[in-house]
């Protein structure tokens, strides 16, 4: 066995390991790392060293074959092993040949051993996988040209590189009939074990047994979770599949594009394959800060909202109606207005909408500025102080969520607001024996009340839970955007803000060396908040109300929490925004601007992490990117603002918020006893005892929740599938 | 750049290896007989390529591509213009090249690209 | 799990309606998906409703090869009953079904009707029980039937082939090392 040989072997799975990242066993796996035996052992004592191929390699006690063999650079083929799952051991493409062993050895499920030789190449495990790779392909119909896996199918790729050349299966059992799509299923039970592990959805199993074992739910249910999609991408053959994606395209066809999602505040990062200028589905992408290899439904499937509903044209309204128009004139037409309501201070303003772009953000700040106002509000309401980060960030970020040992959620649900983060949290109640209080989730959760005043009580030590809380070694509080809507948001904020900073004092007195834990946390709900939070705008739209200005720009909110009755009867407002929702309707000129997946962007994720989505196709129509619709205006107007191409605005962003550029990077948070100063700050308003109402409570409205979700078809299945009643 | 400058560049021209041509005679001549060469291969090329333009159309067309260097005149510059044209005729006569690239030497659809922001904003979508 | 299963089956006449699983998923605090496997990877949870007779006849070698043989009996079920095997009768009273080795091949050929053993059967035999339990009466008394004539349970025609003498004690053939 030439270790040459090996070469183009790793080399192809290399490839193929790139290509397809859930094939990838331990993160580090594509690095060919050989450990230099005498230092390493000398530095780790209690590491094993196990031979792969005759090369040493230095594993932690608790691997498996698997891991180490992917530690020295060897991968091994596998179906039914993932890492993300627990496992199982049932597929038997994994079998390695290990010295002095009879049998070959499953190197998914066996750990390792002090002086364990394995091969990996050897004939006894090519004999394995090439019998194991036969019974696969025996029970597989021959759907490769129908099925959409084809060109992505681990079944295909692991076949021609382990496979046997030839094959002695005379199939005598055909009858002719197509049958479901479950037939191509190898049953390596991927997801049933993430239905069950991470989903916490317990719907799929296995039924029956042996020849006859089908994989489903067994009853007419359906896979009632807002994480269902993954399945996809857990599935190594073509049986789960994406419905809306099925028969669209091949995946050789399709140009990829990183990109990041900006459907949930948690700016999951995704690959956008699109061909011939059409976006054709949207692919999760590793980040274990952020969303490990999971997105939610609405990320995976709204994208073809971007498809409908879109404004393609300028349109101004004339004699009531909105009527099409071109560029020179809408423009000039918004531009004499600006120029008017520049007069006298505070007649123009803005409010941002949930997609909103930090770039767009910064300009149309700019110009509102240059016209004597300050009036940039967001749609969602923020009742703290936004003067230090801390106060409206998630301070331990995503992943630190791992490190906690209690959970206190107050005014959010997690599982439908960020369900990826729910995600995350279901791995630590499993694994780490995370103890969480608060909704409806999918893992079980002490339910402390609906009433802000439970708050107040945790931090007197007068509720039962304050004895567990005080206990807890790492505590986390999660507070929800939705909740600081209410009028007695501002109180909310400070009492959480006081509560936290009481259990970081305790934790610090407690055990100095956990002096960099930070307690608080905020969970939001819309990708754009804290970018504009971070530029400078007021959170919630009660200034604009206030002032009433002449001329408002709507930065794609379509939320509706500014009517036309809110403004002066003179009012003109002007939509810049993707889609024809709400906000379109009241506007008097209509600028249409472009979608995520058509602009290099910058959205800043709920922790502060600044990211960057990409330009995947190419807007319809007359569609113009957002900052550079509003750079126009200026120019128009008569004040250019200083930027004609994208680094000068990004220039702009960091001038104004330098992290704002340091993409995927998040910055350390602290400063939380001068938040707690500022949250207390006199003349706010005491709780309110009403309970808290949120309004993501059931699967039917977590699909549509924003104007591309709210345009897509796929959605609007997905709301009418989920609300029928379930018999079982 | 100082005189001294100025003096060494001087030198560097007069003491520079010719390209083709000694004097801006030669330099004159080979102009000429590129033009006169082209003049000549005209008709042939409208026929070959059957391209919908008149001959006098083509030839007030290679008048003003010649008319664009006019004011050149260092003789090295002029050498390589001069071999540059030669190198296109031969590839034109030969056939080597197609109807497109002789008619992108009228580029008659193509209207000049705007360069400031509003003019491209309002032209299109660029990236 | 599966004693609660097998249970919740008797309770409700033979098969296991859907509810039940539910009931007892409920009862051990399982998700309902672990219920439906246990129940369908077994074959003896019947999950279609049965008739009150579930006659289930042996056919594997040791039946066919015993006394009459299994075919004849298969044959003698099919024609008094109506029906196929796996086929409920439209009354549902009498279901019939092939099934594996049920342990009794000394008395081969036998069936078993819901818990009993018929064994030793002629076609006769079934003929008469079948009947039996159509008309309503009381079936025949369950165990050997008269195949080998009417023995007590399943000894030697002749005389005793084992057990003649009595026992060895211990350290019977045993090494004599230990």
């Amino acid at each position: 066995i030439n270790p040459q040989h090996l070469q183009p072997v790793a080399a192809m799975l290399g490839r193929i390991a790139s290509a397809r990242r859930l094939m990838a066993g331990a993160a580090s796996a594509r690095v060919r790392a050989f450990s230099a035996p005498a230092a390493a052992s000398a530095a780790a004592s209690n590491k094993i060293e196990v031979f792969v191929d005759g090369n040493p390699v230095q594993c932690d006690p608790g691997m498996t074959v698997l891991q180490a063999c992917a530690l020295a650079g060897v991968e091994i083929p596998r179906f039914c092993y993932h890492e993300r799952l627990s496992i199982a051991g049932n597929c038997r493409m994994c079998l390695v040949e290990v010295e002095k062993s009879i049998k070959p050895v499953a190197s998914c499920a066996m750990p390792v051993m002090k002086g364990m030789r394995v091969k990996t190449d050897s004939p006894m495990t090519r004999k394995a996988r090439e019998g194991v790779m036969e019974f696969l392909l025996v029970n597989h119909p021959l759907d490769c040209p129908i099925c959409d896996q084809g060109g992505e199918c681990d079944l295909q790729d692991q076949s021609m590189v382990f496979g046997s050349d030839r094959s002695r299966f005379t199939d005598n059992l055909h009858d002719g009939k197509r049958a479901t799509i479950m037939t191509r299923c190898i049953h390596c039970t991927r997801c049933v074990r993430f239905a069950s592990e991470v989903a916490g959805v317990e719907d799929l199993g296995t039924t029956g047994r042996g020849n006859d074992m089908q994989i489903g739910t067994y009853v007419e249910k359906l896979f009632r979770s807002e994480l269902s999609g993954n399945v996809i991408d857990l599935c190594p053959v073509g049986a789960l599949t994406s419905k809306p994606y099925s028969f669209t395209a091949r995946p050789w066809e399709l140009s990829r594009v990183e990109s990041v999602d900006v459907m949930d505040a948690l700016g999951s990062n995704i690959t956008v394959s699109s061909r011939t200028n059409e976006v054709m589905r949207v692919i999760p992408r590793l980040h274990d800060g952020i969303n490990e290899e999971w997105i939610s439904d609405k990320t995976r499937f709204a994208y073809d909202g971007l498809k409908r509903q879109r404004l393609v044209a300028p349109m101004l309204r004339r004699s009531g109606n909105l009527t099409d128009s071109d560029w020179p004139d809408a423009l000039h037409e918004v531009a004499r207005r600006l120029s008017a309501s520049r007069e006298s201070p505070d007649q123009t303003a803005v409010l941002a909408g949930p997609f909103a772009d930090a770039e767009s953000l910064t300009a149309l700040k700019d110009l509102v500025n240059a016209a004597q106002s300050e009036l940039v509000c967001t749609e969602e309401a923020f009742p703290g102080c936004t003067d230090l980060r801390s106060a409206y960030l998630m301070n331990s970020r995503i992943a630190g969520v791992e490190d906690a040992d209690l959970v206190l959620l107050v005014g959010t649900n997690p599982r439908y607001e960020a369900p990826v983060l729910n995600a995350r949290l279901r791995k630590c109640w499993l694994h780490n024996e995370l103890l969480v209080a608060s909704f409806d989730l999918s893992y079980t959760y002490d339910h402390l009340g609906d009433s802000p005043e439970t708050l107040l009580r945790l931090a007197d030590g007068s509720h039962p839970f304050a004895k567990t809380l005080a206990a807890a070694k790492r505590p986390l509080v999660l507070l929800g955007s939705e909740a600081l809507c209410r009028p007695d948001g501002r109180a909310l904020h400070s009492a959480a803000l006081q509560l936290s900073e009481l259990l970081r004092q305790k934790m610090k007195a407690a055990n100095p060396e956990e002096a960099d834990w930070r307690v608080f946390n905020l969970l939001h709900r819309v990708a754009s908040q804290v970018a504009a939070l971070d530029l400078g705008y007021r959170a919630g739209p009660e200034s604009i109300r206030a002032a009433k200005p002449r001329l408002l720009f709507l930065l794609g909110a379509d939320a509706g929490l500014i009517k036309r009755t809110d403004l002066a009867s003179d009012a003109y407002v002007v939509y810049i925004g993707s889609h024809g929702d709400n906000g379109a309707a009241i506007a008097d000129a209509v600028l249409p601007g472009v979608a995520f997946t058509e602009k290099n962007a910058t959205y800043v994720n709920t922790e502060g992490r600044a990211q960057q989505t990409r330009l995947a196709v190419s807007s319809p129509g007359a569609a113009r990117e957002d900052w550079k619709i509003v750079r126009a205006l200026s120019e128009l107007a008569g004040a250019p603002l200083p930027y004609d191409n994208l680094n000068q605005v990004r220039a702009r962003m960091a001038q104004i918020a330098p992290h704002l550029t340091r993409y995927d990077s998040v910055e350390e948070a602290n400063y939380f006893s001068q938040c707690l100063q500022l949250a207390k700050s006199p003349g706010d308003a005491k709780l309110d005892a009403a309970p808290i109402r949120l309004s993501l409570m059931d699967l039917p409205d977590f699909y549509m929740t924003d104007a591309i979700s709210r345009s897509s078809l796929t959605m609007a299945k997905c709301v009418q599938a989920a609300s029928k009643p379930t018999k079982y | 750049m100082s005189s001294t400058g100025g003096t060494l560049i001087r030198q560097a021209v007069k003491e520079a290896k010719p390209v083709f041509s000694a004097t801006s005679e030669d330099a004159r001549r080979r102009v000429l007989n590129l033009y006169r060469a082209w003049f000549r291969q005209l008709p042939y090329i409208i026929r070959e390529y059957d391209v919908p333009l008149t001959l006098p159309m083509c030839r007030r067309k290679l008048r003003e591509n010649f008319e664009k260097y006019r004011q050149v005149n260092d003789i090295r510059v002029i050498d390589l213009l001069v071999a540059k044209g030669q190198m296109e005729l031969v590839e034109t006569a030969h056939m080597w090249k197609q109807k497109t690239h002789v008619m992108d030497y009228f580029k008659q659809t193509v209207s000049p690209k705007p360069t400031d922001f509003l003019g491209k904003f309002f032209d299109g979508k660029e990236p | 799990m599966m004693p609660l299963l097998d249970l919740a089956q008797r309770q409700h006449g033979g098969w296991l309606p859907i509810s039940a699983m539910h009931c007892v998923a409920d009862m051990l605090k399982v998700p309902r998906m672990r219920v439906y496997e246990v129940a369908t990877f077994y074959t003896m949870y019947n999950r279609d409703p049965i008739g009150k007779y579930h006659v289930q006849i042996c056919t594997t070698t040791p039946c066919m090869l015993g006394g009459c043989g299994s075919g004849p009996i298969l044959d003698t079920c099919k024609r008094v009953l109506g029906l196929k095997p796996g086929q409920t009768d439209s009354e549902r009273l009498f279901t019939l079904s092939e099934v594996e080795c049920l342990g009794a091949c000394v008395n081969a050929p036998m069936v078993q009707i819901n818990d009993d053993y018929y064994e030793d059967l002629t076609p006769e035999d079934t003929e008469a029980i079948l009947m039996a339990l159509k008309r309503g009466e009381k079936p025949p008394k369950p165990g050997p039937q008269s195949g080998q004539d009417w023995r007590h349970c399943c000894e030697p025609k002749g005389s005793l082939t084992s057990l003649t003498e009595p026992p060895k004690g211990p350290g019977f053939k045993v090494l004599p090392e230990l």
